[in-house]
């Protein structure tokens, strides 16, 4: 974390659109806490000695109450309490409504680490890099306990649950390198499973795309899965042996199937028919070609997806609009989808599979 | 009539009375609202599962329904009468404590215990069935039968008339399939004819499934069968941690009824001293309505998904 | 107006036949049904825990001296955390003011022999003793490393320490509490004197019974929640584990169902107690009765429904955060008028500075500072950046240190002459309520900023830059800690060599004020019948005020 001064740091750098927003509330309640301090310390100090006891057993004034004192110190408390309320719920609402225009990162926590993926491939480990000025939402989830991915700087913290996919949102407005925390205790390394955010100029953060930690682009790798390592081109790649479908031309078409039904080619479709090859057969076409299951990652899915559509033209990254998720686009925070129907998430843990033995 | 000295003074006071209170009416008031206070406790004990089987019934309602139409209505039904009855026999220990009559206050916490431990002996018959069916929820506790020598189980409950046809079905085709579990795990080997019947539905137009269903019953677009048995598992959790602590507490009143038997034989219950027997009455009473709230919510579903 | 008997009876020195006197075997103590030394019992037994739970938080702060996890391995220090939490939260702070100053005091304030069920409270003593005992066996086998909290699944399906031995042990303890609030409930419905209506009930009476309406209702869950988590965690099934279809945040919804009336638990009693010291050391009746009483339940009842506000950043929806928030805002005014009810019972008084006096203005600003922070962390913008730091760990060592434990010191020293029937020095009570109140305020203030900077809860290790506060933070809590220590040394000393107290020290109108010091096992020679109002500070209340300064100019020769 980055402080300009002080031997003794205060506040965090304020490095997102809502950082002053949150900061501005903060300063709003210590006002509010120094205005009900300071007249009741003067208060009790200046009765403790004024009225102190002058001679002993002396009895105070009978006084016993007012209703009107009361009234009023019951009423503006709750009048002032109701003006935190409203300004936290606005700043709040704000905090947890990803725009829709956002940058979608997928981000994975498990004992004791940070798994970071970009859309376009790149992935990171306890490192997240972003462009300063685009507005970034998180998809998140967790292989094993609850964790937190907390970002002071950024004022805001989700945490990651089990089973269900939560989501963080953000528009960093100042490059640097901010501390990332794990905020929800989560075992032995608790205290280390942290790292930093980068805030990169556009251009910088492209340079550093370009230059990623994965090598090749989606496309390539879905190229080299296709024609070498999974061996799809044996059937698929045209000439005298083509037995499977053609691939070519296809994206965002509607082809019909063995049985009559018309479906349309889309990430999903491409996606299922690598896994279980014969519950959507194309008219015309055998059911003889074998499922992938098991042999594919879901990072190789998503490559072999971007590969075929670029086979219709289309470059754009994978995913996007087929996503699935049940429930809103806006994603509040809270349910959405678990993780059984995730389609072309490429993150999407396949199986609950991160139980330890257990001991007592 | 009670007397002894105390600091040199005679000193009467009714028989039973406590030291602390000044007179009887205040221990009685007083014992009163700690019963009371103790039993409201106990309900906010069984609130949290309560809770936890709302939760629960409300995103996963066909498990449930599948889970709770293998247990046995019958013998839950019993069981209901059987406490009812129960009820009956501590009130009138109540009414014959209050006219002293020692003979009748016997035989009524003779009966009462009778009825108790009935319902005891039910639901061992009961948790016996569910061992022998690889219903309990937790692996290595139900009944192992090696693969190399399956055990061709009968379903130790009687079918009655009023039976659903899915019971009905199930113990026919039960008695032909053996029953291998050589890990003892949880096992639903009973189809899914609630799922089956909610699909149904659903084609005709009508959504049956909840949102959470839509994920938790599928893998990769579809059904998987483990994962619906885990739901189901879950009921029997639910079902097993209810029952159980219910049965607890009947054990605990049964204690309680031993000690009265023994206080109501030495004949020290009469119109001035009775509050054990109403304190224990209100226990005892407590203990029949949660079992009136687990009955239906346990035995009961799912029936309407077949009619 | 009236005078009874026992009033001016033995005005000077300890009578022989007390409570502390009447049977001395070690038997006539453990199968005691007096209520007053069963509290005694409990005096001893909290001592040792907070002790206990005092050296734990010595090694957190040592630790924390350096940014890295030197002094402990992070596991070490996991188990460190988790058992400070556990014994201060369970065997500390939730049993303290009501099984010590309650159980002591209740009855006599009421004018009653005895609780409504002595063998009740007996029997909540052994319960305490035996889920202490299997706590306390389970952290030397090897302890817990869970967090007070034992979220799930960590605790359930990961953590390799005895959660089921520790959680058991905290299973048992409720029922111990549960049956202390059921005794106190039914002690102040149907054991009050002649005349001692609900109105003129001292307020430490009305904080006990609402304290014990979330006792009876809120403990119950949290003991289903941990059989639940046991059950889960030895057969591996349950409802908890995502993987099989469960939900984590149904533990988290079940365990601060209890867990958040459980802190009005632990400051309740400490308001009730503050009642007492300030309008008594006001020597003047307290402002505002019925509002003081009122809000008490008040908090009781709202308290149990605003455990949302621990869950925002869990995954809750917006809704429910915002209605938990709003819910969260409304019940802190009841807290805001009772401070303010305090402030005006200063107001034209006759005030005394004597240690407990200190102890209560130090709580009024300690309590302050606790709950505006608690409005820092209701408001749901700000929340997100704060929950899970250390932002929160100073707001709850706020309220509960800063609040119910200066409050607990506070009304020791105060009834410390009525328990024992000695004074101690109040020479070094001053000093030492000076340093808990120093200490405090340099330990744990430097934790508000720690945790803006965003210093995450339950770290060994930190960044470089947040170490200067963390030496404040260190520096701080060896003041508090030679401050906490203090009363131990000079209340036991007081025990063998203390002035005799007399019956009413400082002349204060309080029933317990109006028999011996220490009290005769029944409590009063005769039962006392109440005509005047409570704290009453003028001629009705019968206390002979010229008698006393008499005998005042004598001994002060």
């Amino acid at each position: 974390m980055q402080t300009d001064s002080s031997w003794v740091p205060i506040l965090p750098e304020q490095a997102s659109t809502l950082a002053w927003h949150v900061d501005a509330l903060y300063v709003y309640l210590i006002l509010i806490s120094v205005a009900f301090t300071i007249p009741i310390v003067v208060a009790v100090f200046a009765f403790a000695i004024k009225y102190r006891e002058r001679e002993k057993f002396a009895n105070g004034a009978e006084i016993h109450g007012s209703m009107v004192l009361e009234a009023g110190w019951s009423f503006l408390p709750f009048v002032i309490s109701m003006t935190i309320f409203l300004g936290g719920a606005i700043v709040y609402y704000n905090q947890v409504t990803p725009p829709d225009d956002a940058m979608q990162v997928y981000v994975v926590g498990k004992q004791w680490m940070w798994k970071v993926q970009h859309e376009t491939g790149q992935r990171e480990i306890n490192e997240l890099h972003v462009p300063v000025g685009r507005r970034v939402k998180l998809t998140m989830t967790t292989e094993d306990v609850l964790h937190d991915f907390s970002v002071p700087a950024f004022r805001t913290k989700a945490d990651v649950v089990p089973g269900r996919y939560t989501y963080l949102w953000f528009e960093p407005t100042k490059p640097g390198k901010y501390h990332l925390f794990c905020a929800e205790y989560c075992g032995l390394n608790h205290s280390g499973m942290g790292g930093y955010v980068y805030v990169m100029e556009q251009r910088d953060f492209d340079n550093w795309l370009a230059g990623s930690v994965s090598g090749q682009t989606p496309i390539e790798q879905g190229r080299d899965l296709f024609e070498n390592k999974l061996g799809c081109a044996s059937c698929h790649a045209g000439g005298p042996a083509q037995r499977g479908a053609k691939l070519e031309n296809i994206y965002g078409k509607d082809i019909k199937l063995v049985g009559g039904q018309a479906v349309t080619v889309n990430d999903e479709y491409i996606r299922n028919s690598i896994l279980n090859p014969g519950a959507q057969i194309v008219e015309g076409f055998q059911p003889i070609m074998p499922t992938f299951k098991g042999q594919v990652t879901e990072e190789q899915l998503l490559a072999l997806v971007a590969y075929i559509k670029s086979l219709s033209g289309v470059t754009t990254p994978a995913t996007g609009g087929t996503t699935t998720t049940t429930g809103t686009t806006n994603g509040n925070t809270g349910q959405t989808n678990s993780i059984g129907t995730q389609g072309s998430n490429p993150n999407a843990p396949s199986s609950n599979t991160a139980n330890t033995q257990p001991n007592r | 009539m009670a007397s002894h000295a105390e600091n040199g003074k005679f000193h009467y006071h009714e028989p039973g009375l406590q030291h602390q209170f000044e007179d009887m009416g205040q221990q009685e008031e007083s014992v009163s609202i700690g019963m009371w206070v103790f039993l409201v406790q106990e309900i906010m004990f069984f609130g949290g599962l309560f809770t936890a089987y709302l939760v629960f019934r409300s995103r996963f309602p066909l498990a449930f329904a599948e889970g709770s139409n293998h247990l046995d209505a019958f013998w839950g039904g019993l069981n209901t009468l059987v406490l009812i009855v129960s009820s009956l026999t501590m009130a009138l220990t109540v009414y014959y404590a209050q006219r002293g009559n020692r003979n009748m206050q016997v035989i009524m916490i003779l009966l009462t215990m009778a009825f108790g431990a009935t319902f005891l002996g039910v639901k061992v018959i009961e948790y016996t069935d569910k061992y022998n069916s690889g219903l309990i929820p937790v692996t290595g506790w139900n009944k192992r039968a090696n693969e190399a020598q399956p055990a061709v189980e009968e379903r130790a409950g009687a079918v009655m008339p009023w039976e659903t046809a899915v019971a009905a079905a199930e113990s026919g085709s039960e008695k032909k399939k053996p029953y291998i579990n050589p890990h003892g795990e949880f096992q639903w080997n009973y189809g899914r004819h609630v799922y089956d019947y909610a699909i149904e539905k659903e084609k005709s137009g009508k959504p049956y499934l909840t949102e959470s269903e839509r994920v938790g019953y599928f893998s990769n677009g579809v059904f998987d069968p483990n994962k619906y048995r885990d739901k189901i598992r879950i009921f029997y959790f639910i079902y097993f941690v209810m029952t159980g602590l219910h049965a607890l507490h009947m054990i605990v009143g049964l204690g309680l009824m031993a000690w009265l038997l023994f206080v109501a034989w030495r004949g020290d219950f009469s119109a001035l001293y009775y509050a054990p027997v109403e304190m224990s009455g209100l226990y005892w009473h407590f203990v029949d309505i949660v079992w009136i709230f687990l009955f239906p919510l346990l035995y009961l579903l799912g029936r309407h998904f077949l009619h | 107006m009236q005078t009874q008997d026992g009033i001016i009876a033995e005005q000077s020195g300890i009578p022989k036949q007390n409570y502390l006197t009447n049977g001395t075997t070690l038997k006539s103590w453990l199968l005691t049904k007096d209520h007053k030394r069963i509290a005694i019992m409990y005096l001893i037994t909290v001592s040792l825990f907070f002790m206990a739970g005092g050296i734990y938080a010595s090694a957190i702060r040592l630790e924390l001296l350096t940014p890295p996890s030197d002094l402990l391995e992070s596991g070490t220090y996991n188990k460190v955390f988790t058992q400070h939490g556990i014994l201060m939260i369970f065997f500390f702070l939730i049993p303290s003011i009501p099984a010590v100053l309650g159980n002591f005091l209740l009855p006599i304030m009421i004018g009653a022999k005895d609780l409504a069920l002595p063998r009740i409270n007996l029997l909540s003593l052994y319960i305490y003793w035996i889920g202490g005992a299997l706590t306390v066996w389970a952290l030397l086998q090897g302890g817990v490393d869970t967090g007070w909290t034992f979220y799930t699944p960590y605790s359930t399906t990961f953590s390799n320490t005895y959660v089921m031995a520790v959680g058991l042990g905290i299973f048992i303890n409720g029922f111990s509490s549960i049956l202390t609030g059921l005794n106190f409930i039914v002690t102040v419905h149907t054991m009050r004197a002649p005349g001692m209506t609900w109105f003129r009930l001292p307020l430490f009476v009305w904080a006990q019974y609402a304290t014990s309406l979330v006792m009876i209702l809120g403990t119950p869950v949290i003991a289903i929640t941990i059989l639940l988590l046991a059950i889960e965690r030895f057969a591996q099934v349950g409802i908890f584990d995502p993987s099989i279809g469960g939900d984590p945040i149904l533990f988290q919804h079940l365990f601060w169902f209890y867990s958040h009336p459980a802190v009005y638990i632990m400051i309740l009693p400490g308001m009730g107690v503050i009642s007492e010291l300030i309008s008594n050391f006001s020597r003047k009746k307290i402002f505002g009765y019925e509002f003081i009483a009122f809000s008490s339940i008040a908090i009781a009842v709202f308290g149990f429904l605003v455990w949302g506000h621990h869950m925002f950043v869990s995954g809750q929806s917006i809704y429910a955060g915002l209605v938990f928030s709003f819910l969260t805002m409304v019940v802190a005014v009841p807290s805001a008028i009772k401070m303010f009810n305090w402030t005006a019972t200063m107001y034209k008084g006759s005030i005394l500075f004597e240690t407990p006096m200190l102890y209560a203005i130090g709580f009024l600003g300690l309590f302050l500072i606790g709950g505006l922070t608690g409005l820092f962390l209701g408001s749901m913008g700000l929340v997100v950046h704060l929950t899970d730091t250390y932002f929160v760990v100073a707001h709850f060592h706020y309220v509960m240190v800063g609040g119910q434990v200066i409050a607990y010191l506070g009304g020791i020293h105060y009834w410390w002459p009525k328990m024992t029937g000695r004074m101690y020095s109040e020479f070094w009570g001053k000093i030492s309520a000076m340093l808990v109140f120093i200490g405090f305020n340099l330990t744990f203030f430097p934790q508000f900023i720690l945790g803006y900077l965003g210093m995450p809860r339950r770290y060994a290790s930190y960044p470089e830059e947040m170490q200067v506060l963390n030496i404040f933070s260190t520096a701080g809590a060896s003041v508090l800690g030679v401050g906490l220590i203090m009363p131990v040394v000079y209340l036991t000393q007081s025990l063998i060599a203390g002035k005799p107290a007399g019956d009413n020290p400082w002349m204060f109108p309080g029933l317990e004020w109006r028999t011996s010091s220490p009290p005769p096992t029944e409590n009063f020679e005769v039962t006392p019948v109440v005509t005047w109002e409570a704290y009453e500070f003028s001629d009705e209340n019968g206390l002979d005020i010229d008698e006393a300064r008499r005998r005042q100019a004598v001994t002060t020769v």
